[in-house]
């Protein structure tokens, strides 16, 4: 099925809504919005009135002239741009609105801080053939974008393609090893593993926001199921214990313990902690402890990474035109590498460059893990960081096949609706009165006006893509 | 494990269900559309039975292909004229994600409930969703209780009286099938599309 052109709903509404005969329409849309700043904020109520509105004007509309000889999608584009409309203004008074929302938010979110310090996709099921933790980045990517949208269908959008890139993983990983396909006893644990890593802000604001907003004549079949994953690993995550990850209550307080430290002495001496890291993993202390050590640092300096919060667009724009391409900076790193006279000088600090497999021991894996791990990590944030989408890692093959279905193709109906998306930000923002600015008569007076709209740009998807 | 051939089509996976108009059509008495659950032990084949389902009566023109075998939603028609369109939701059998299972099968009109037949654990488990959904799940929900991996019959441990004696004691459909050969797989379908409450017609 053609999707219908969701990315223009808003844009034909809007139009719509300024012919003479929508004045009607506009008179119920700005008494229905404005009836809100009337009452205190009550989520129930707030949820039933406005999925009654959208229900009674999507049967008005189809009753009406100016959709006269529509087709079913059109019909549906318009309902689509009249939720995104009517969310959007309505957005500050009911997303995050309650004091016990945004208290579960930040337990939920700390919890997911610690948690993800130390969970090993062995504690949630996930058979090593489908492990992939840096490929999976990019499905946590994908759902900490999800406070970059205000209308329920984009926030949930990001969810979906989130479980999209897992699938498409899954599927790679189970062909490549010859499993069967991956059902949900592959997806829910990737899925809960992929959410406490990506620690996506305002979760549980952000869950209960779609399931009461998004019109739920919308929120059927396929999306249903794969909202209703979120819920439950939402669920899980929550209750996580020392049995829903199969260990020991005493291990897990230590792992808990030592997390907390961790994130809450960022600053403070790494040292006196990395005998604690030791005794915690079980490991023999005299035992390369320097590698780890080393891994350790390393997590520090990312952990203010994976828990910031909020993605901003306008900053990802900006470092896109600032920085050169990956691809442009290797060259001219291995330019410049050719050029030096000793060049095995600047090898040195990676010993096993120059090692044949036979030269290695067993004890020597572990510190390769960690230096392949470390390597990994870098390589993923320098990607992240660059904005590009065009490098691929060598030797994850996956990864690159993950990245080209979600930030690339544009061709495939199967990514219109990414695509779509991906023009949403601007689109959005002629909407929106920016989050601070509660919602009054005069500036949906003014959406409606012919002069004062700017069409949202048809190139955004451009903008974005290079 | 079982089904290991029955790979869907990887170039149709596409984000679905988002806006999807055959979703928009109203069920009828003729045309049903019905929410089903599956239930049972991690490894007992249930979406390989899903898969061999939707994969044996593949329709190249279909435009809901998914990505994945957690969701899948396939139409048969009856004899009566009749369609009936499965939506199909996979959940994780692990046992530490037993507790989420009511949101999974919260509103199902149907819930099938699956187990190995070379294991008497998961004969056990099945045993669990029973009384699971007997008491929480909708009253009105068509449940079938499915033996998997009847090809395996050299190492079968769960006696095929067991699994019917079971099945007619708690008033369900019973049938073992195998999702590597094929077998009994439509019949599970069919049977339960016929058990299926109609709506009364108008």
């Amino acid at each position: 099925m053609e999707n219908a052109d969701v990315f223009l709903g808003l844009q034909d509404f809007l139009e719509r809504m300024r012919q003479p005969s929508a004045a009607d329409f506009v008179k119920s849309i700005k008494s229905f919005i404005v009836s809100f700043s009337n009452n205190a904020p009550d989520p129930e109520r707030d949820s039933a009135a406005v999925q009654s509105f959208l229900a009674n004007m999507e049967a008005d509309f189809r009753a009406h002239p100016l959709w006269a000889g529509c087709s079913e999608e059109e019909l549906d584009s318009a309902g689509e741009g009249l939720e995104k409309y009517v969310m959007t203004k309505l957005f500050t008074r009911v997303f995050a609105s309650l004091p016990d929302d945004v208290k579960h938010d930040e337990q939920l979110s700390e919890k997911m801080a610690l948690i993800q310090q130390f969970v090993r996709p062995e504690n949630l099921d996930i058979k090593p053939n489908f492990q992939n933790e840096t490929s999976w980045l990019l499905a946590q990517k994908e759902l900490q974008k999800i406070n970059m949208y205000k209308a329920p269908r984009d926030k949930l959008v990001c969810i979906l393609n989130c479980c999209k890139v897992i699938n498409n993983l899954l599927l790679n990983a189970s062909i490549a090893s010859n499993e069967n396909p991956p059902g949900a006893d592959e997806f829910l644990p990737v899925l809960i593993y992929v959410t406490i890593k990506a620690n996506p802000p305002q979760l549980h604001s952000n869950l209960l926001y779609i399931q009461r907003y998004r019109r739920q004549s919308r929120l059927v079949a396929e999306a249903a199921y794969f909202f209703t994953n979120m819920l439950s690993a939402e669920s899980f995550i929550s209750s996580i214990d020392a049995k829903a990850l199969s260990m020991e209550e005493t291990e897990f307080e230590k792992n808990m313990e030592f997390a907390r430290a961790l994130l809450s002495g960022l600053s403070t001496d790494v040292d006196g902690l990395s005998s604690q890291i030791d005794q915690i993993a079980g490991h023999d202390p005299g035992e390369s402890t320097e590698s780890r050590h080393k891994t350790l640092k390393e997590d520090h300096l990312v952990q203010p990474k994976s828990l910031e919060t909020k993605p901003s667009n306008k900053e990802d724009q900006l470092s896109i035109t600032k920085i050169p391409s990956i691809s442009e900076l290797e060259n001219r790193g291995a330019a410049m590498l050719l050029k030096e006279d000793q060049t095995s000088k600047v090898f040195r600090d990676y010993p096993y460059l120059f090692a044949h497999a036979g030269d290695l021991t067993i004890s020597d894996v572990e510190d390769l893990l960690n230096n392949y791990k470390q390597l990994v990590f870098k390589y993923v944030s320098l990607l992240k960081g660059s904005g590009g989408g065009s490098a691929t890692f060598p030797s994850s093959g996956s990864l690159a096949q993950a990245h080209h279905h979600v930030e690339t193709v544009k061709e495939s109906a199967e990514n219109r609706v990414l695509e779509q998306n991906i023009g949403l930000p601007k689109d959005t923002d002629t909407v929106d009165d920016g989050p601070n600015r509660v919602s009054n008569q005069e500036n949906i007076e003014s959406d409606f006006s012919k002069d004062e709209v700017v069409p949202p740009s048809k190139d955004n998807h451009d903008d974005t893509s290079e | 494990m079982g089904c290991s051939s029955s790979l869907p089509d990887r170039s149709a996976g596409r984000l679905s269900g988002l806006n999807n108009a055959e979703n928009s059509g109203v069920p009828d008495a003729k045309n049903l559309r019905v929410k089903l659950v599956l239930l049972g032990d991690s490894g007992v084949g249930k979406s390989c039975i899903v898969l061999r389902f939707v994969r044996g009566q593949f329709d190249p023109t279909s435009k809901v292909v998914t990505v994945g075998a957690s969701f899948l939603s396939q139409t048969i028609a009856l004899q009566d004229s009749t369609t009936v369109k499965f939506e199909i939701w996979d959940t994780a059998g692990q046992e530490r994600y037993a507790a989420l299972a009511p949101l999974y099968y919260r509103g199902a009109g149907v819930a099938v409930i699956v187990y190995d037949i070379t294991s008497p654990e998961s004969f056990t488990k099945a045993q669990y969703w029973v009384k699971e959904l007997q008491k929480h799940g909708s009253p009105d929900i068509v449940m079938a209780l499915v033996g998997n991996k009847a090809d395996l019959h050299e190492n079968r441990e769960v006696p095929v009286q067991d699994g019917i004696d079971y099945a007619e004691k708690n008033g369900m459909f019973f049938i073992e099938t195998s999702a590597k050969t094929a077998d009994n797989i439509n019949q599970l379908f069919e049977e339960i599309a016929k058990r299926l409450p109609r709506p009364s017609s108008s």
